[in-house]
């Protein structure tokens, strides 16, 4: 009696999961579903065609934007990963002067929204002429990024054994050579968090790429997209076959490293 | 292994040394690469992130437009306060706070039952989070679908038998819910995640206990998972408060467009209209500024709890 009490009890969880699943994915299927429509069979509701896939590919330069968003996205992480990763070992293992008042600093670099530095921001980077040039977006997110790859890095080289890097200094090696050598291989599990989240970041970004990359032609594909829809002028098939084509990278990332995806989520918490 | 061989007698050799002059050399050695290795982060995070937090402090006191900054005081403060499409901004902010406590308790139910590993569970965590990797622009794109007119929401409506029909995104208020309902679904899988994660934590005799003791599903739940989840339930909180506050730009941007009126716009959507539709820098550096303020505090105030846990 009890026992089929609680078989019940699981099925009814498993239903209840199931639900849920329906409501998280039914985006997707939407989504798919629809770009294989053409406008008309959109309307009618029935039928399948390539239409809006060929539209999309005819008619918007989704091509060249995939390109300027892999470009743009990156270029944007290995920056920070480089930034980070040598900061990280820096505030680890090596004491020099002001070390705990930059980290401190850097460290706050986390509280700062967005929107609250972006008007000065984008007036710097226009004086600088790079409006509408790769390097502007690329060097304003690595500098959004370092603050989390900074504090992630520093908290991975700390559980890295000191000794190793006092018995590499003994066998004569620089620093240089150390980090190279002994900690990057070490730090390949932090690395590729930081890079995973960062990717998804910045691949499907908005602001950014909205206001330093205004030309169609250096668009990424997410900025492209989000012109189209708020300008409503778009058939809803092919705006949906576009956003399949922008989302498929991200996704394919979080297929690969989900696991590491949620290492970084839960590494926020500072334990 | 020949290299370590060959450095054995190097080793040797440096020992004889006195000890001080050898850590003083080794110490300014390893204060040049100390420096060396943090200056691309600190150029980047001193030029693209400080600089331009401190200019928006010193332009939200100039009228700006930007080019030419007039000094002004405080007039933007005052006039910022006492402009009701400025409140009009800040209840929108308050709508999505309201939002909150829903994106915490669905998901916290929800990992409740993951938690109880039923068949094809880690399917369903990564169904969950799998919007985790979508941009706000797709979410939004969809989500401008779902709640048309002619969209998902009024099919489905349809289909229940049910003889309504919605157009949400066409009025103020009803346009801000729906904003506020597309939030609580794309906040649902990390939420999701971060309480699975707490849970797997917790020690399973606790709940064995708790059944022994004739405890049924709820009152496990109520009495036992969320008061030693509270650390989970506080990260989980602050994520989405400050998620609310500062990442719903490419939402709105897509959803509504701030619209209908200011019905829609948020504080940090605020900045954007102000600034980069209607030209007045200074006045949106303002704005900039009480959102920073807003979010800057919500995270001192979590850096605090958590002090106060681990002390």
């Amino acid at each position: 009696m009890a026992r089929a009490g609680r078989r019940l009890q699981r099925l009814a969880i498993f239903a209840i999961l199931s639900v849920a699943v329906v409501v998280m994915l039914f985006p997707f299927a939407y989504m798919l579903l629809t770009s294989f429509r053409s406008y008309d069979q959109f309307l009618a509701g029935s039928g399948f065609s390539l239409d809006s896939w060929q539209g999309l590919f005819d008619e918007l330069p989704v091509v060249q934007q995939m390109i300027n968003s892999a470009i743009v996205t990156g270029s944007s992480v290995a920056l920070i990963l480089f930034a980070s990763t040598t900061a990280g070992y820096a505030f680890a293992k090596l004491r020099f002067p002001v070390a705990p008042l930059l980290f401190v600093g850097i460290l706050a670099g986390m509280m700062i929204p967005v929107q609250s530095i972006i008007i000065p921001e984008f007036v710097n980077i226009a004086n600088a002429g790079l409006i509408n040039q790769y390097p502007g977006p690329i060097l304003v997110y690595a500098a959004l990024g370092i603050p989390f790859g900074t504090y992630l890095m520093t908290t991975y080289f700390r559980g890295v054994p000191t000794e190793l890097v006092e018995a590499s200094l003994m066998d004569g090696a620089s620093y240089r050579q150390i980090f190279i050598g002994v900690m990057v291989p070490l730090a390949v599990p932090a690395i590729v968090t930081v890079a995973v989240l960062q990717f998804i970041q910045i691949w499907g970004d908005l602001l950014i790429g909205l206001l330093f990359l205004n030309q169609p032609d250096v668009r990424t594909i997410t900025v492209g997209l989000a012109t189209l829809q708020s300008a409503r002028i778009i058939p809803v098939p092919m705006i949906m076959a576009g956003s399949i084509l922008s989302l498929l990278p991200a996704v394919i990332v979080y297929l690969f490293f989900q696991r590491q995806l949620i290492a970084g989520l839960t590494m926020g918490m500072g334990k | 292994m020949r290299d370590a061989a060959a450095f054995e007698p190097a080793v040797a050799e440096v020992q004889p040394v006195p000890p001080r002059r050898s850590t003083g050399g080794l110490r300014r050695s390893e204060r040049r690469a100390g420096v060396l290795f943090v200056i691309p982060a600190v150029l980047l995070y001193a030029l693209l992130l400080a600089l331009p937090i401190i200019q928006t402090f010193y332009y939200s006191l100039t009228r700006w437009n930007g080019i030419d900054a007039t000094f002004i005081g405080l007039a933007n403060y005052e006039r910022l306060f006492s402009d009701p499409t400025f409140w009009r901004v800040v209840a929108n902010n308050v709508i999505l706070l309201a939002a909150i406590p829903i994106a915490i308790l669905i998901p916290l139910a929800v990992a409740f039952l993951l938690n109880e590993h039923v068949s094809g569970w880690r399917f369903f965590r990564s169904a969950y989070f799998l919007p985790t990797a979508i941009s706000w622009v797709v979410i939004g794109i969809v989500a401008v679908r779902f709640f048309a007119q002619r969209g998902i929401l009024n099919s489905l409506l349809a289909a229940l038998g049910i003889p309504v029909t919605t157009d949400m995104l066409a009025s103020e208020w009803t346009a801000m819910v729906a904003v506020a309902i597309t939030f609580i679904w794309s906040v649902f899988g990390t939420n999701t995640i971060i309480f699975i994660t707490g849970m797997a934590t917790l020690d399973r005799d606790v709940y064995e206990a708790a059944r022994v003791d004739g405890a049924g599903g709820f009152a496990t739940f109520r009495h036992i998972t969320i008061p030693l989840l509270m650390r989970f339930i506080q990260f989980a909180f602050v994520l989405t408060l400050i998620t609310g506050f500062t990442a719903l730009f490419s939402l709105i941007f897509v959803m509504t467009t701030g619209g209908p009126g200011f019905g829609t716009t948020t504080l940090e959507f605020y900045v954007y209209q102000t600034a980069f539709a209607q030209g007045e820098f200074g006045y949106a550096a303002a704005v900039g500024v009480v959102l920073f303020v807003i979010v800057f505090g919500i995270s001192l105030i979590q850096l605090r709890l958590l002090r106060d846990r681990s002390e």
